[in-house]
């Protein structure tokens, strides 16, 4: 608390609410004796770069260090094993079925949870935001396949038989939109995968936007409200730009949740090997590729080699997008979103 | 109780009764008193009196703390500034307000002070006049203005708060709030504003909270005591250093107790 | 609303009008913005339910599952032991990891702990499984087996619970530390007596979101735990889980055999079983503010 400056005495603790916060709490402890324990638990918390090493080891072991040179990057898949010699295995329309889902997914994602995100922030009452972010949080907790199933039995004949004809003869002229009916089909493909993508997206950029909007020091927010800004103004020109970072952020983090989601959007992608038309149009993704094609690859060994480069490919791409993402991070990501009784909270 | 020395003009901002309960906690009890147009007051009390909270109702910030829960009345110029068809927005623009601690946003020096103005979408070339009045005002021009695009946040601690004064003054309110706005600030710091605030005193009323109560008798005009939630005595700052009326306010400006 | 200017005020001018209402539209209407989640998810819960809960019965939890339809019984059973298998491999793991990353562990070593848990939290699902499926099923000539299946969904857990370990034991509040180092405790003492009981709810709700994570995931089981119709019979048995089920069964025909209720049937567990858990977990956090906002008194 605060010490008068005239007699020096202290003052007995305040009843006003103190906005003085938490010290952190001091990491080293005054004694030392730590050999014993450190040594025996030193070891397990190198485990997760360990295994992140381990998965890049096997991941070449059991590629061979194959090179299928320049080929591998080009827009022909033709795995024939009876005829290694004409087998071709460019994975490009699989890197563009995963740009394209992911791009679109996180795009409308961003958009979305930022909206959400100020909503919970600064204009709904504190107990209806704790509610409607614990249903943001429910739709994380969904498992994959669910999403999948849930895409593929319901939601697929909706798009096939109402949305997408009505897309088509209304936005028709809007690239992506328009082409041959035929390309509807089942209604399976890009935009239903890109649907469910978002909704799964969701909940961790909306945690991580909520987490750095958060951020933003009360007094900075109430200068701004008292220079006679309203609280939307306050929002436009203090909060997202003080926490433009930690939106930047959430959105890598959720293009990396994005790029390697595998069985949902299987499910509802249509799994056809060809860059797709239009938005209706099914196509793969390097993630349903590694998925869906594992199983018959076994038994040959170049299509598995070409698997597993492919799955290293994915793997050093969401890491090196969530290594930039978390480098904007200040804190919170991962547990956050239903660790919501941080200490930092509850002293406040 | 608020009988200043002289008779003077309507107060530019009043309580009536004013209340604020934290719960079943009363923060402040029915506190009555009158800011004089154009002086400098000061709200003086130990800590914890409820001097903040004070002048957070003068301005609506009060309102930002769901949990705190108003009675009585605050007038501006005469008008309730709590009437249900009064904007907090307009009250605030009104009524400006500086903080213990420096708040200057992560942008230029330039930015901080157009705050305000941005959101009236003003001529640009009105802004940057009102910008380079504003910093002279709050003392500050002369020592930024070779660089007003220099990061705010690149400034000393005393000339991020005088930017501060400089960005409250820029949407030219009638009154100014400082809460504790140098008890983060070295002495030289501290005296380099208080002069600013005796220069600006002809332009705008100033509501000085000070836990400093050698700055309180150095600055103010008029000055009130607080004591837990109560107001126990207001009026001329020399009257009430030199004699004060009441045993509580004696005690506390000779340093008898916090 | 007159349009001359308030003489107190000083403000109607068509520029301030439109800021309040710019203000008062996006109040209202940015809310609005979760309809767009809310919508989807009620609508998922709703369907789910609706195919799965006219044909669910005492028997669909009690017999085995058949080539056209049967029972859940031992994709439940398979779950279960592959969330018991990998929550006790992860959970050891994570706790103790995080202990010493917040306990003993240098700044350098604890910042580099910190990011490899973080980045392998970000790994896709399916790396892990062909992970899992050369150096567990593979290299080791195990075969598809419970136990790679547990271990390497436990590879996937294991940084949830680490973050929670570290970020538990790591908010014990101050006081409370130099308390316990001022009476002459040791780390021993103080870990155990102090830091654990304190650290220990939060960690607990760690150890249940990891669990519902891993009883949701699917991709990194299909390569290692194999299948099974019947109930896995010892750790290097074959196993069915109800992620699987679903995913064998979902493009199932709707006019022949069953399967495809069984899919909902088991998507309908699953989520049941996730609100559980997260509801579990508030209970324990709010407890939790409550117990630590006493503490920080």
């Amino acid at each position: 608390m605060t010490t008068s400056p005239t007699d020096g005495s202290t003052i007995p603790p305040a009843s006003e609410a103190s906005s003085e916060p938490v010290p952190p709490p001091a990491r080293r402890p005054p004694t030392g004796r730590k050999r014993a324990g450190a040594v025996l638990t030193a070891p397990l918390s190198w485990l997760p770069l360990l295994f992140l090493a381990a998965i890049v080891a096997v991941l070449l072991y059991a590629s061979d260090f194959h090179n299928f040179g320049l080929s591998f990057w080009g827009p022909n898949w033709f795995p024939d094993p009876l005829d290694p010699a004409s087998a071709s295995y460019g994975v490009l329309v699989f890197a563009v079925g995963t740009v394209l889902t992911s791009a679109l997914a996180v795009f409308l994602a961003g958009v979305l949870s930022i909206g959400l995100a100020i909503s919970l922030v600064m204009f709904l009452p504190g107990p209806l935001a704790r509610v409607l972010a614990l249903f943001v949080d429910l739709l994380a907790g969904i498992p994959s396949v669910v999403y999948g199933i849930w895409g593929y039995v319901v939601l697929a004949p909706y798009f096939a038989n109402d949305l997408e004809p009505a897309l088509q003869s209304h936005l028709g002229f809007l690239p992506g939109l328009g082409g041959s009916s035929v390309e509807i089909a089942g209604g399976t493909g890009l935009l239903l995968a890109v649907l469910v993508l978002t909704l799964m997206v969701v909940p961790l950029t909306t945690a991580l936007v909520r987490d750095s909007l958060r951020s933003v020091p009360r007094a900075l927010e109430e200068s701004g409200l008292a220079l006679g800004a309203t609280r939307w103004e306050v929002v436009r020109r203090v909060h997202l730009r003080y926490a433009r970072r930690g939106i930047f952020s959430a959105v890598l983090l959720g293009l990396g949740r994005a790029l390697g989601e595998t069985v949902a959007v299987f499910m509802v992608i249509g799994n056809q090997v060809r860059f797709p038309p239009t938005l209706y149009s099914g196509t793969s993704t390097i993630a349903t590729l590694l998925v869906g094609q594992f199983d018959s690859a076994f038994i040959y060994p170049d299509l598995l080699r070409a698997l597993v480069e492919i799955a290293l490919v994915l793997f050093l791409i969401t890491l090196a997008v969530n290594v930039i993402g978390r480098r904007f991070l200040t804190d919170g990501g991962l547990g956050r979103i239903a660790l919501e009784a941080g200490p930092e909270k509850a002293a406040s | 109780m608020s009988e200043p020395a002289a008779p003077e003009p309507a107060p530019v901002l009043s309580t009536e009764g004013l209340s604020v309960f934290a719960g079943s906690r009363e923060i402040l009890r029915r506190v009555s008193l009158a800011v004089p147009e154009k002086k400098i007051t000061a709200v003086i009390g130990p800590s914890g009196c409820g001097k903040t909270t004070l002048i957070r109702a003068m301005n609506r910030m009060v309102e930002l703390s769901p949990e705190l829960r108003i009675e009585g009345t605050v007038r501006y110029r005469g008008r309730d500034i709590y009437a249900p068809e009064v904007s907090p927005v307009v009250v605030r623009r009104r009524i400006g307000m500086v903080f213990q601690r420096p708040t200057v946003f992560p942008q230029s020096i330039y930015e901080n002070v157009a705050f305000g103005l941005r959101l009236d979408r003003e001529e640009e070339d009105a802004v940057e006049r009102t910008v380079v009045t504003s910093l002279r005002r709050a003392g500050l021009y002369e020592e930024v203005k070779e660089d007003l695009d220099r990061p705010a946040l690149s400034l000393s601690g005393g000339q991020q708060q005088r930017l501060c004064i400089a960005r409250a003054l820029a949407v030219n309110p009638s009154v100014l709030l400082l809460d504790e706005a140098t008890a983060s600030l070295d002495p030289i710091a501290t005296q380099k504003i208080e002069e600013m605030l005796r220069e600006l005193k002809g332009e705008v009323s100033i509501v000085l909270v000070t836990h400093n109560i050698a700055q309180a008798a150095r600055t103010s005009d008029v000055t009130a005591y607080l004591h837990q939630g109560r107001l126990i005595e207001m009026g001329a700052t020399s009257e009430l250093f030199e004699a004060p009326r009441e045993k509580l306010t004696e005690a506390y400006i000779t340093g008898r107790f916090g | 609303m007159t349009a001359t200017v308030d003489p107190v005020w000083g403000t109607d001018s068509p520029r301030w009008r439109r800021r309040v209402a710019a203000d008062r539209y996006v109040s209202y209407l940015l809310p609005l913005l979760f309809l767009a989640v809310l919508y989807p998810l009620l609508d998922l819960i709703y369907w789910i339910g609706a195919e799965a809960l006219p044909t669910l019965s005492w028997r669909t939890l009690t017999t085995n599952p058949s080539g056209f339809g049967g029972g859940l019984l031992a994709p439940i059973t398979g779950t279960l032991y592959l969330i018991a298998i990998s929550t006790a491999l992860a959970g050891t793991v994570g706790i103790v990891a995080g202990m010493y990353t917040a306990e003993f562990a240098s700044p350098r070593v604890a910042s580099l702990g910190r990011l490899g848990g973080n980045l392998l939290a970000g790994v896709p699902a399916i790396v892990i499984g062909y992970f899992g499926y050369f150096a567990l099923v593979l290299y080791t000539h195990w075969g598809m087996t419970l136990v790679a299946g547990g271990i390497t969904l436990s590879i996937f857990m294991i940084p949830y619970i680490y973050r929670t370990a570290d970020l538990a034991f790591g908010s014990v509040p101050a006081d409370q530390r130099e308390a316990a180092f001022g009476m002459g405790a040791s780390r021993g003492q103080y870990l155990r007596r102090v830091a654990w009981p304190i650290a220990f709810p939060r960690i607990l709700t760690g150890i249940f979101i990891a669990m519902a994570i891993g009883l949701g995931e699917t991709a990194p089981l299909l390569f290692t735990a194999g299948w099974n119709f019947v109930p896995a019979t010892g750790l290097s048995s074959q196993t069915s889980y109800l992620t699987g089920l679903i995913w064998l069964y979902y493009s199932a025909p709707t006019d022949f055999g069953t399967e495809l209720a069984l899919a909902f049937q088991a998507a309908f567990l699953l989520i049941v079983i996730v609100i559980a858990l997260n509801v579990i977990v508030q209970l324990i956090a709010e407890r939790y503010r409550r117990r630590l906002r006493g503490l920080f008194r």
